[in-house]
């Protein structure tokens, strides 16, 4: 995997549970999504950020929790962001 | 009019927060994380970066609001705000914010335009990876609050002299206070 912009956010990961995740990639040598290195960067904006993901997608809603993550998987593919 | 019924009165993203409080308690905290704890980008810096995004995403609510939260921080000093609005490379700044602006600018347009050369200008420029990083996250995060507050239509007051008040108390309090009109307007429509 190429590394990403900024290596001090890579190689500063804060105690979270996306750090275990991290490790255990790295050590099992597979590939796992670079999005985990800022979740581990920041985690308070990132528990922030969960909190409202948990809400939105998964909260009480007459929209089913597929039809939810159909909406985000469309923005996402409008956005050209792959993963 | 906004697209969905609201509560009447509360301009912007405080009407949704009245109608939705399970989403208005994490974004706010976001918001508390990326303008209001202390950081090396001074809070004036942050809200700067805020108020431009807002401004590329023409959302007349969040920029003429984190502009007045931004004149807060800067003594009451308008002019930076339309500078940085108008031509941030000629505003009265600091070189290193001018490059985040940079970064910030490509964010709103589209986050794969952010290049390694925006990186390497903000790093001369002596920017941390961690302000580059937050840079990033306050114009993504800022992307998504301008469009939940256009993309449902709310209501914006046109007279920036409206948002002054509120502004200031934003300015020392922070983003986790509720207002006592959000919290009525929430009472309201719990009892209907």
């Amino acid at each position: 995997m190429k590394p990403i912009f900024l290596p001090d956010v890579e190689s500063n990961p804060q105690p979270s549970p996306v750090t275990d995740l991290i490790r255990a990639a790295q050590s099992a040598g597979t590939e796992y999504p670079q999005i985990w290195h800022l979740f581990a960067y920041r985690a308070q904006a990132t528990a922030n950020l969960g909190a409202f993901t948990q809400e939105m997608m998964r909260g009480e809603c007459p929209l089913s929790p597929g039809i939810r993550e159909l909406i985000a998987a469309f923005t996402s593919y409008g956005n050209d962001c792959p993963f | 009019m906004p697209h969905i019924r609201l509560s009447e009165g509360l301009p912007g993203i405080r009407g949704l927060f009245a109608f939705r409080p399970e989403t208005a308690k994490p974004l706010c905290e976001l918001a508390e994380v990326l303008l209001h704890t202390p950081g090396t980008l001074s809070l004036a810096e942050r809200e700067l970066i805020a108020t431009y995004v807002s401004s590329q995403n023409d959302c007349y609510y969040c920029q003429t609001a984190h502009g007045a939260i931004a004149a807060c921080h800067l003594d009451g000093d308008q002019s930076i705000i339309s500078e940085v609005k108008r031509d941030f490379e000629h505003a009265s700044v600091s070189e290193k914010l001018k490059s985040l602006l940079a970064i910030a600018g490509k964010v709103q347009r589209g986050g794969k335009n952010v290049q390694l050369e925006d990186v390497e200008r903000a790093r001369r420029q002596g920017a941390t990876d961690q302000e580059i990083h937050d840079t990033v996250l306050i114009a993504a995060a800022f992307c998504m609050y301008n469009r939940y507050v256009d993309g449902l239509a709310t209501w914006a007051p046109q007279d920036p002299a409206s948002y002054r008040e509120r502004a200031a108390k934003v300015a020392r309090d922070g983003y986790l206070a509720i207002p006592a009109d959000v919290q009525a307007a929430r009472a309201e429509r719990s009892q209907a």
